[in-house]
């Protein structure tokens, strides 16, 4: 069985200029999606994370059809992204710009009214559906007034309700929660795997790995421009279960970090120092048990102060660690070049 | 392949009614966000009126007394007061019907729901036909409220000659008009830069349309190229309609087949522009990129 949605060798490269002051303009070539292949089940949440720039949008962009790939197939709900627009752009509703895309001298209901027009849905259903969609999101205190006079938040409710008017058996979704406050991420995320568990199949791209150990039954990790890991959030964290990652804390000199780095048994060191010349040290090391100890003894032998040490579970943050060196924090935006997907150690 | 399920509502070839109702939605849309920008309208009808009291009371000032006589020899009619309001109203509807469609893709990306349009399986050539309804009212009302106002403040009678044959040119010419605002369209869609063109557009449109003078002014190669411009057909056959005059083509039934020429031509050309820039763009960059 092949899934609702299945990309093959998915690629996409632009032109971009480069100003440099007292230089002049350069062309270069960016490529932000290589040979990037997966399918999604129906019925699946899968989740797309990664940093910013890994190429997540560009992927969504691609398979909304808003933007034509380099090279490389893609179908969705059977349709494909390059001969047939249209039936793909039926069967999804998307929330790709949060809470632009609205008009904002338009109430919220003449909103969802005039996309619901341009998905053909009929007028009769319209009404009773934005009606459905008011008492889901609870947008009727505001539905009524011009976005203009929206809370950013609420801007983000309504971008979402209008993602939902077609009806459609495929949710995209680009980071959805971004600009909104802890208790309405919640409330839509909760309603989120409501619509999955009602047969939507759910496609959601995040930088939050809560987000996608909460909601996603398959992630794909992305980071310049291609896949690193792909599988369940539970499989992606057995691919470390023979790595422990080992949290360290105090005042390392550079040389103490770098001795770290060099011991055979430590697989990614990731360093972040914070005021005060405090640094934290994220150390992924092998199922040796002596690991813990080397790590110590080639800290204090450099000069090291070791304040405290504590081992953690292993999370989506770890596996990307593991994969990149780097954390998700990092914007990769100038570095999706020539050059691979990043690995080892950092 | 991928497994093919249910599609959401749009899916497979949408009836005339679906399309139709999206012409319909993008029409009341654009008529509620400008009801929602007071006094909109009331520019849109004193503008033209301004326009022409420039070169009005100009001619008053050169010609004196003389004037309407001196403006007869070279255009066969005296009353150079309506001759001017008809220009600057007929040069009103252009520009505002560039502005509006040229401009509405600009302000559509600038605000995101451009691609919110192109992600609804609507065909785009619908939408469009919204926007342009759309732009055919707000021109039209403020065509007849700014000739109306115009004609009680310089005190003359639109209605002398044949108001509807001259409405009649005027329907006509709005559908080279159409295909021109999509040429338009797609050339800011290309540049991303609407003001700036607009700007210079509006001046050269206003001079090839001979809003205040005659055709026969232009030197011969100017001529041909002012008449490669479907407005100024459009401007040159609704005056002489108004004022009872002949047309640059001699006889009326001679610019109507001009025009209809244009009607024909000008919206396939436009359309299939806006066709290869829009697929462009999403080939390249794409369509929210501004």
């Amino acid at each position: 069985m092949s899934g609702i949605i299945r990309v093959e060798r998915l690629s996409k490269s632009f032109e971009s200029k480069e100003r440099k002051k007292g230089q002049r303009k350069k062309i270069k070539t960016v490529h932000a999606l290589k040979d990037v292949s997966f399918e999604i089940e129906e019925g699946e949440t899968f989740g797309l994370l990664g940093p910013n720039g890994a190429g997540k949008t560009t992927l969504i962009k691609c398979l909304t059809t808003l933007l034509l790939p380099t090279s490389g197939k893609a179908w969705v709900n059977g349709y494909s992204v390059l001969d047939e627009e249209d039936s793909v752009r039926a069967s999804i509703g998307c929330m790709l710009m949060g809470d632009r895309g609205l008009y904002w001298k338009l109430t919220g209901r003449e909103n969802l009214d005039y996309f619901g027009a341009l998905y053909h849905v009929p007028k009769v259903v319209r009404r009773k559906r934005i009606d459905q969609l008011a008492d889901l999101l609870h947008l009727d205190d505001f539905i009524d007034r011009t976005v203009e006079t929206y809370s950013s938040g609420q801007k983000m409710l309504v971008a979402f309700a209008k993602s939902l008017i077609n009806d459609a058996p495929i949710l995209i979704l680009d980071e959805p929660t971004v600009t909104l406050d802890v208790p309405t991420a919640l409330q839509l995320r909760k309603i989120v795997r409501n619509l999955n568990e009602a047969g939507k199949t759910v496609l959601y791209t995040t930088h939050l790995m809560h987000e996608a150990e909460e909601l996603c039954d398959r992630v794909a990790i992305m980071d310049h421009g291609g896949i690193i890991a792909l599988g369940t959030t539970q499989e992606l964290k057995d691919s470390l279960v023979r790595e422990e990652v080992v949290n360290l804390e105090g005042m390392f000199p550079a040389a103490a970090v770098q001795a770290v780095r060099e011991l055979k048994e430590t697989s990614s060191v990731v360093s972040k120092t914070e005021a005060g010349g405090r640094t934290s040290l994220a150390v992924m090391v092998g199922g040796n048990s002596e690991a813990l100890s080397l790590i110590i003894e080639a800290l204090t032998r450099n000069g090291a102060k070791i304040e405290h040490v504590r081992t953690k579970e292993v999370t989506l943050e770890d596996v990307f660690i593991a994969k990149t060196g780097r954390t998700l924090d990092v914007d990769t935006r100038q570095i999706v070049t020539e050059g691979g997907a990043g690995g080892g150690k950092a | 392949m991928a497994e093919r399920r249910r599609g959401g509502f749009g899916l497979g070839r949408p009836s005339w009614r679906a399309s139709a109702g999206v012409v319909k939605a993008v029409l009341i849309a654009r008529l509620k966000i400008i009801s929602r920008y007071k006094g909109a309208l009331l520019m849109d009808s004193f503008l033209p009126v301004v326009f022409a009291a420039m070169p009005i009371i100009l001619g008053v000032a050169v010609g004196g007394a003389n004037a309407g006589t001196n403006f007869s020899e070279r255009t066969g009619t005296s009353n150079y007061k309506l001759y001017m309001l008809i220009g600057s109203c007929t040069f009103m509807v252009v520009s505002v019907m560039l502005w509006l469609i040229g401009y509405w893709i600009r302000r559509e990306q600038e605000t995101g729901t451009l691609e919110s349009i192109f992600l609804a399986p609507a065909n785009q050539i619908f939408v469009l036909s919204g926007v342009t309804f759309y732009a055919l009212i707000r021109t039209l009302v403020a065509f007849g409220s700014a000739l109306l106002i115009g004609s009680l403040i310089f005190g003359v009678n639109p209605f002398e000659g044949n108001i509807a044959v001259a409405i009649g040119f005027l329907a006509i010419g709005l559908i080279p008009l159409w295909g021109l605002s999509m040429l338009f369209g797609a050339l800011i869609l290309r540049i991303k830069e609407g003001n700036s063109v607009i700007q210079l557009m509006t001046w050269v449109v206003s001079f090839l349309m001979g809003i205040f003078f005659p055709l026969t002014f232009f030197p011969p190669l100017l001529q041909g190229i002012a008449l490669l411009f479907p407005p100024t057909v459009m401007n040159d056959a609704m005056r002489a309609a108004m004022l009872n005059l002949g047309t640059f083509f001699g006889s009326w039934y001679a610019s109507l087949a001009v025009m209809l020429a244009f009607a024909f031509a000008v919206p396939l050309l436009g359309y299939e522009m806006f066709a290869h820039t829009s697929r462009r763009i999403r080939a390249r960059e794409g369509v929210g990129q501004y």
